[in-house]
This record gives structure tokens, sequence and C-alpha cells, in this order.
């Protein structure tokens, strides 16, 4: 077909050119609204924000150009956004790996079964609809020594599950994170089904004359079949956990004693409770940077033949 | 599919795993519905079991005190609006990444994604200052502008990795007899994406049902506020009360929850008649 | 003609939303025409039952009596959106506050109105006890009214006292024995959290600078003669770190600061915990947790602070200001609510009616009826101290906002062992010689 095509166009060089042009007056003209809006809303306002991160402002009158010094604060004596920067990596590896992995066992394990998966489904989905206020304060009340499941549990006999998780530096964000992780995963493991089912059926069949096993049927054809969907959403974790902002807000504000304090409510406290507007924007550009190497790393991978 | 799935295989692991799964993830709910019926008395002594006295009188309270007959309609138009605009003007621009190829398409998704990394802290008062500008303060439009720009990044980057996942033959064909390209993009592309602009439109439907940081800055009107925002009035000064709180969440979650069952089906309907087998 | 058609409904598609958007540009203004009728002036308030009580109250009274103003409340979850709004220069034309620390930090960047002319009209100097009014004032100017007058007491409860034989404790030895002695009984001696507020660290900090370091000093400290390093400060800190190392504060480092408010009011009830240190707004809850009606049958009373040399000791706090915005369209208008507002009569029926804590104004006392005869001794108690210059600073009326902050954050890395109380103080004391030097501290009363 191809040589056929080519060899009725071939004539007219310029027709095709033009056709080209068209196409991609087109392509702009779809792309633009959206990015109107993006631009207006993001960009604007964002460059504004590369601005204040130079100045002293408050986030109220007038400001005054400081330079870099913001910038310089924030790496040589800044403790807790060290430290916050630090709990950014724990949370990220965290949402890279735990959800992942319980997302990818559910999901193989639910595309494996007929009966049920429907109602199984719609369960996994359940947690991902509540909003994150809601499921915050929840699991606020769950997590306590005195009230919540630890305590239930050793009324019943179970022992050791009643700490203070939340009021223990060392567990605090550990604790959170699997508390954001419970809405998390099961949505996850939705969009790995859905890519799952997407995968031919003549391959498992070919893997099963083969004498593959589950795990070899996983491995070889499951993986592979949904790798961009894996990548896409290892990418978009990686984003999101510079972002996340809601659980450890509602849950413990950072606390005790900073342990769970994350870049982003770092970012808010200077900004709203310490009135260092332009020392928050530094502080956003620098996750934004962090963030965006991310995304050029990604892009690399792409170029290098990667397909997502 | 089902030839796969013969009876030779032992499914019993699967069903035990999943089970458990699925405990865990309703549990917690479970429990907020539990406490919805319960007295704050006896949410102090016992959080987690069924009630030993059920309070129906928690909802209709927590109804009016939250307002939710407000909220809830102020949130059913953020919804609505910011779908509809991300599925539209989301759903274009996808469409003409995938399958028209544009020069430049690579940076630009590039640029979409690492400038949603922004924080929203960071650019929250410019912003502010600028909608107050444009009369765009206290505007339920403003708002679903807002709302758009943020959800659209994510959007558009689904929307055309799902479509380039898809061969363009059947596009290519019909062009091929005729069709003309407004008619490949509605008897076409969009049946092919319909279970992936339901995901999308999910997706965006939940974060803005829950959102409530953005709406408490951009919106200084009772009359306008969220359904989030009702949550926040069952706060004493440093308390809650517990039994308002966990009925005004059921209330909240209870409408998307019955449209996400809803959608389900068609979801999976979708999946199906997407020309996938 | 495909690409026309295409290219027409993207058209239609953009100009339409243009429209939307337009459309509600149009219809901003179009609001403001109404010229007859009462001049509108917006208030906000919190969402919480005692605000609803507190427009009953102020608001409706105010609209009721007079038709010259309406004052249209809008109802806030967070104060978050304040800032953005002032800097946008929109806003509420009464701009209320946590407290006069942050109206000096408004006032500077000339986001709140100068009241001196409307004081002078309404008699506000005569209406406030002079410290009061003094602290709304900055560089020579009156930026802030003080609402919410309150302090932090021992509430303890009387009727595990009376079956354990204890006497409440009047000073600060005693306190500890008294605390160690009933750590031994197996009970809890203080109730307390953090989880729910951190912010709330800022009580324990202020009360220990003023019981065991003296009001004095926090004085000099503040107006930049001694350091907040000073030996005494850290004594003071060492030694509610060292009553929280031992677990007198809920059992526990760690399950105070997971423990909820209605956790430790109900443990300070049933007598799982014997004492409370805390604020008068305690009254605003505690016939949630006491009364005829609940099973542990038991009550409670409360005695001051115990101070190191067993001089009672009140801190004075301010649960908020108001002030008028710079950019109100009304400002006289805000102003005769203002002064409907801080009326010894409404004062009075907040009290009495929300079990909201007055204003420091004069003549509230007559209107108190009704109030519980325990609070009504704290307040006379406190009101007593102050006249005679007995008085302590609370953290988040008189310390600046980047000062408070630090100490109530950074006061949980003393007690997770992070930081000596020296190395907490120093830094603190850095904090606070930055803000002290930029002039965003208010006006301290004198001694």
């Amino acid at each position: 077909m191809a040589v056929r095509s080519a060899a009725a166009l071939a004539p007219s060089r310029r027709v095709v050119d033009k056709l080209r042009t068209r196409r991609e007056l087109l392509a702009w003209i779809f792309i633009a609204p959206i990015t109107i809006i993006h631009l207006v809303v993001v960009v604007g306002p964002g460059l504004s924000g590369l601005y204040f991160s130079m100045t002293d402002w408050s986030g109220i009158g007038k400001a005054e150009f400081v330079g870099l010094s913001n910038f310089v604060d924030l790496f040589t004596r800044d403790v807790n956004f060290r430290a916050a920067f630090r709990h950014n990596l724990f949370w990220m590896a965290f949402f890279l790996t735990v959800p992942m992995v319980m997302a990818l066992l559910a999901a193989s394990l639910l595309s494996q079964i007929r009966r049920g998966a429907f109602l199984i489904r719609s369960f996994f989905y359940m947690p991902y609809v509540l909003p994150s206020i809601v499921s915050a304060f929840t699991w606020s009340m769950l997590l306590n020594p005195s009230l919540g499941v630890g305590a239930t549990l050793d009324k019943w006999g179970i022992k050791g599950l009643d700490h203070p998780w939340l009021g223990d530096f060392r567990t605090a964000l550990a604790s959170i994170a699997f508390a954001d992780n419970w809405h998390w995963w099961g949505f996850l493991s939705i969009l790995f089904l859905t890519a799952m089912q997407a995968i031919p059926v003549d391959l498992y069949d070919a893997a099963k004359i083969d004498g593959a096993n589950r795990w070899q049927q996983f491995r070889n054809v499951t993986l592979p079949g949904i790798r961009p969907t894996i990548l896409f959403m290892l990418l978009m974790t990686a984003i999101w956990s510079f972002l996340s902002f809601d659980y450890v807000w509602i849950l413990t504000q950072g606390g005790p004693a900073g342990s769970s304090e994350l870049v982003s409510t770092h970012l808010y406290k200077q900004a709203f409770l310490r009135f260092e507007a332009g020392y928050a924007a530094a502080i956003g550009m620098t996750v934004s940077l962090m963030a965006a190497c991310i995304v050029g790393s990604f892009a690399l991978l792409r170029s290098r033949g990667w397909e997502i | 599919m089902r030839a796969f799935f013969s009876r030779r295989e032992n499914l019993a692991p699967n069903y035990i795993i999943l089970g458990l799964l699925c405990l865990f993830a309703l549990a917690p709910i479970a429990i907020l519905v539990f406490n919805s019926l319960k007295s704050n008395l006896e949410i102090g002594q016992n959080s987690i079991t069924f009630p030993r006295e059920v309070i129906w009188t928690n909802y209709p309270e927590a109804w009016v005190q939250g307002k939710f007959s407000v909220t809830m309609t102020n949130s059913a138009i953020f919804v609505g609006g910011t779908v509809t605009s991300v599925i539209v003007l989301g759903g274009l621009a996808a469409y003409a990444l995938a399958r028209l190829n544009p020069r430049g398409s690579g940076i630009y998704m590039i640029y979409m994604l690492t400038l949603s990394t922004i924080p929203f802290w960071l650019y929250a008062v410019p912003l502010f200052i600028l909608w107050k500008n444009l009369a765009l303060l206290n505007t339920r439009a403003g708002l679903v502008i807002i709302y758009t720009a943020l959800n659209s990044p994510f959007a558009i980057f689904l929307l055309r990795s799902f479509m380039v996942k898809f061969p363009a033959d059947l596009e290519d064909a019909a062009r091929v007899d005729g069709a003309k390209e407004w008619q490949v993009l509605t008897r076409i592309v969009l049946p092919i994406m319909w279970p992936s602009l339901l995901t999308v439109a999910l997706v965006v439907a939940l974060g803005v049902w829950g959102e409530f940081q953005i709406a408490l800055i951009f919106m200084q009107q009772d009359e306008k506020m969220p359904i989030t925002t009702s949550y926040f009035n069952f706060m004493r000064r440093f308390s809650r009360d517990w039994s308002l709180t966990s009925a005004g969440a059921v209330m909240m979650i209870l409408p998307v929850l019955i449209i996400f069952m809803l959608l389900q089906r068609r979801f999976v309907e979708g999946l199906t008649q997407g020309g996938l087998k | 003609m495909i690409r026309k058609s295409l290219l027409s409904s993207l058209l239609m598609l953009i100009i339409s939303l243009t429209l939307v958007v337009a459309g509600c540009a149009a219809a901003a203004p179009t609001a403001e025409v109404v010229a007859e009728g009462p001049v509108e002036i917006t208030v906000w308030m919190g969402q919480t039952e005692t605000s609803d009580c507190l427009v009953a109250e102020s608001v409706d009274t105010f609209n009721a009596k007079q038709d010259e103003v309406f004052v249209n409340v809008q109802r806030k979850a967070t104060t978050d959106s304040l800032r953005p709004a002032l800097a946008a220069g929109a806003g509420p034309d009464v701009v209320q506050l946590g407290g006069p620390v942050f109206a000096v930090e408004l006032a500077l960047a000339g986001q709140l109105l100068p009241l001196d002319e409307y004081a002078a009209e309404f008699g506000w100097a005569e209406l406030f006890h002079d410290w009061a009014f003094s602290i709304g004032q900055v560089e020579g100017q009156l930026y802030s009214l003080p609402q919410e007058l309150e302090t932090l007491v021992l509430f303890y409860n009387k009727t595990v006292f009376e079956e354990m034989g204890w006497e409440p404790p009047t000073n600060l030895d005693e306190m500890r024995e008294l605390a160690q002695v009933v750590q031994d009984a197996g009970l809890i001696p203080f109730a307390g959290q953090s989880s729910e507020c951190s912010i709330c660290n800022e009580w324990y900090v202020g009360e220990f600078f003023n019981q065991v370091a003296s009001p004095d000093l926090v004085y000099q400290a503040l107006t930049g003669e001694v350091p907040f390093n000073h030996p005494d400060f850290v004594t003071a800190i060492e030694i509610h770190n060292e009553m929280m190392q031992a677990g007198y504060y809920m059992g526990s480092l760690e399950r105070f600061q997971a423990a909820t408010f209605s956790e430790f009011t109900t443990a300070f009830a049933t007598g799982e915990a014997v004492m409370n240190m805390e604020g008068t707004w305690f009254y605003g809850r505690q016939d949630e947790y006491f009364g005829d009606e609940f099973e542990h049958g038991n009550d409670w009373d409360w005695v001051p602070n115990p101070s190191l040399d067993g001089t009672p000791i009140f801190a004075i706090g301010l649960g908020g200001t108001q002030s008028i915005n710079a950019s109100s369209a009304h400002p006289r208008e805000a102003a005769m609510y203002l002064s409907h507002y801080f009326s010894p009569e409404i004062q009075g029926a907040l009290a009495a009616t929300c079990s909201y804590g007055a204003a420091p104004v004069r003549g509230v006392a007559e209107f108190m009826e009704g109030v519980d005869p325990r609070m009504q001794a704290i307040f006379a108690a406190m009101n007593e101290a102050f006249e005679q210059g007995i008085y302590g600073y609370t953290l988040w009326t008189f310390f600046p906002p980047k000062t408070d902050l630090f100490l109530y954050e950074e006061l949980e890395k003393v007690w997770s062992g992070q930081m000596t109380a020296e190395e907490y103080l120093t830094l603190a004391n850095e904090v606070f010689q930055e803000e002290f030097a930029a002039g965003e501290v208010p006006p301290t009363p004198a001694r």
C-alpha cells in the first residue's frame, strides 16, 4: 500500500508539503485552547513566582530584589528544608514501590478470575473515590492509639498495634504514607488491569504452549505488555510525590518535631505562616527544577527509543 | 479470552489475596459509615465497631449544618464544567499530538509535564491578583478555568498515550473510504477512546469534587463554596464533631460512589466495544 | 470543506468560551450600582458553632437595630484567602486577625486603615482598658482593636483530688511533686495534646517562660534588653521538657503527640488525667464533658498556674483583633459596626451566651450574668492582676509571628532529643532579633 500511494502522489510534491503544513496548522489549532488556559493560569503567574523567588516579598506589599540570596539561604542554612527534602525522597521511594507492587499483584490476580471480578474491581477503586480530607480524617481516627484500630485489636487480644503512630517521630511519616497509599493503590491496580486486558490472549497461549508457569507468564507477557502504562505511572508518581500536601497537612502538619515535613508543607508554612512569600517561591522553583530533571530524563529515555 | 482461563488452574490463592485486599480497602469506609451512625460519646469509647445505638438524625443534622444543599450543587457545577472542558479541549490537544504529529510535540509534552510540577502555593497570590483584575474572582467560571488548567496536563498525557497505542489503520482505512476528517473523529476515534475518556473524566471529576485549597482561596462568597467546605462546618475551635463529620463524609462520597458504580458498567462495555477484541 | 467545518466549529467553541469568561467579567460590577438602601459592609467569620453564636449575638443585633449599615457575613473555613485578598486590594471591610502581632505586619505593609479618627469619634480609648488599647498601636497610630481576652490557668479534676486527698499546687515545686504522686497512683498528671493543634505548644512555652523565668524577664526579652537564650528561659524549657520526658503529659510523649482535643478532655473529665494547663477557652467546651448527665460524676475547678515563687501570674492573651481594610469603601460604617461589636452589652452577651471570651473593654462585668461562677472568678482574678500589673505574656499576643512559629514548632525537637533547650532558644533568639530589628514586635505593655 505504501508503495502504491507513494507512486500515486509522486508527481506533485508540492501537494504533499501543502497537506503537511495544513495538517500541522490544524494540530496547533487543536492544541491552542487548552494551552492558552494553561499559560494564563500556570505559566504567567508561575513566571512572576520566578521573579518573586529573587525578592524578599512577604506576600503583600512591596518586594525588594535580593538576587539569589533566598536560594543561598535555602541550601546553606535551612536545615528544615534539607530534612523535608529527605522526607520527600523517602515519600517518592515509597510510592514508586509499595503501591506499584500491590497494584501489579492485585491487577494480575484480578485479570485471571471472572467470577466476582467486577465487584472486586469496584471495591479496589472505592478508596480512591474518597476526597483526601475525608480519607485523611478517617485515618487520623483509625491510627489513634486509644480509639483506633490498634486499641480495638488490643481489646480483642491482638497486642502491639496500639502505638501512637502519628505521635512518634519515628513512625509518623511512614504512617501517613500508609494512609495515602490506602486510597491510591486500588486506582493504580485498575489502571494496570485495563492495560492488561489490552494484551492479546494469543501471547499467553503461546507462552503456555512453551510451558511457562504463572510467574513466567507475568514476567514475559504481562509486564512487557503493560510497560508503557507502568512507566507512565512511575513518571507521574515521581512528579506528584513532590506536590503531596493534603495527607501530611491534615494528619500531622509536618510534625512531630518536623519528622513528617515535606517540601510542600514547608513551602506552605513559609508563605502563609512566616509570611516569606519570596523565600517560599524559591523553594517552589527548586522543586520544579528537580521535577524538570525527572521529566527530562524521561524524555531522554523516550528519545532513545523507549515506547511510552 | 475464555479459553485461557481453563478450569485446571487453581484460583483459590487469587481469591484469598484479593479478599484480603478488599478488606483492607473497604474496612475504613465501613468504619466511617458506622461512626456516622453513632453519638459523639460512643465514638469516644468505641470508634471501630458497629454502633450500639443507631442514630439516624446525624444525617439530617449534618445536611443542614453543612449546608450541603448549596455546596453540593456548586461542586456539581465545578465538576461538570471542568470535566467538559478538560475532555473537549484536552481531548483535542491529545488527538492532535497523537495523530497529526506536529513538529515540536515532544517539547510540548515536556513543557506540560514540567510546568505541572510548579507547586500551586508558589503562584497562588499572583494568580489571585490576576483573577481579580480579570474579574474572575468569586466566579464559578474562574474556578473552572483554574481546575481545567491544573487537570489538563495529566489528561492530555494519558489520552495521548492511550491514542498512540491504537494503530491508525482504522482511521486511514476510513479516510480511504472517503470519510471526512470530522467523521473520522466522531465515528472512529471517539468510540475507541470512550473508555479512556471515561477514565480521565472520572479522575478529573474526583479531583475537583475533593478539592478545597484552591476553592477556599478563590471563592470568597458562601453561596459559591464547594462541598469540601461543608466538611469544615463541623469543627470547633480546636476539635471537631466526629459524628457529624462522619455523616457529612458519607454524604460527600455517596453521590460520587453512585455515579462511579453506574459508570463502571459502561467503562467495561467501553473496553469491549472499543474494538479491543 | 472538511477543514472549514472543523475550523468553524472550533472557532465557535473558542468564542463561546470567551463569552463565558467575558460574561462573568461583565456581571461582576453591576451589583455596585444599587445606591439606595443601607450601605453594605463585609465581615468574615469562622464556620464553627461558636461563630454561629457570635454572628447571632453581634452581627444580627447590629443589623436589626439600625438601617444605615448592613453587615454581610461570609463564613470562612480557613484564613488562607485573607492575605491574597488584601494583596489584591479586595477582602472584607472588617479584617479579623489572630492577634495584634499579625496586625503589625499588615499595617506596615499598608493594608490596614489607621483607626485614630474613629477612635476619637466613638470613644474607643475610654472603652478599652489602657494596656489593651495600646497594643493595637503601630508607629504611634492605632490599627487594631483587641477581642476575646483570655488567660491560662491550671484546671484540675476536683472530684478526684478530693477522693485522693490531694491539694492543688500553689507553686512550681509543689506541682512537680504532685505530678510524681499522681503518676505513682497510676493516673496521668496532665491532660494535653499536640496532634490536632501543634500551635497549642505555644501555651506551654509561654506559661513556663512566665512562671519560671518571670514576666519581667519576658518583658525585657520582648523589648530587646535580654536575649531569649537567657539561662532562666533555658531552665524554664528544661523543666517543661523533664516533665514531658517523665510521661507527666498524657502518659508518654508519643501519646501526647497523637492525642486529640476530645480525647484529652475526655481523659480529664473521667479522671484518667487529673490536671489540665489550659486557657479560659476551655469554658467553651467543658459542658460537653462535665455535667450531671455523665456517669463519671466528676467536676472541675481551677487555680492560677503555679509559678516558681508562688505569686499568681496571669498571662494576657487575646484571641484576635479587628481592623479595617485599607481598601474598604465604607470605613466609617465598618467603624460603626466595630463600636457596636465592642460595646460591653454585646461582649457580655458573647461571654454569657456563646461561652466566648469578652474583649478587654470596661464595664463588661455587669453583663456577665449567667456565666459560670468559676469562670467569673477567673476573669475577676485576671482583671485584678492586670490592674496591679502582675501579668505575663502569651506568645500569640506579644511574640512576632516567626518567633512564635519557631517556638511552638521546634519545641518538639527538644522533646524528641534532636536539640537541647539551649540550642532551641539560641536559634529562637536569632529569629526574634531579626523581627525585632524590622520593627515587627508590637508594643509590649510596660510593667
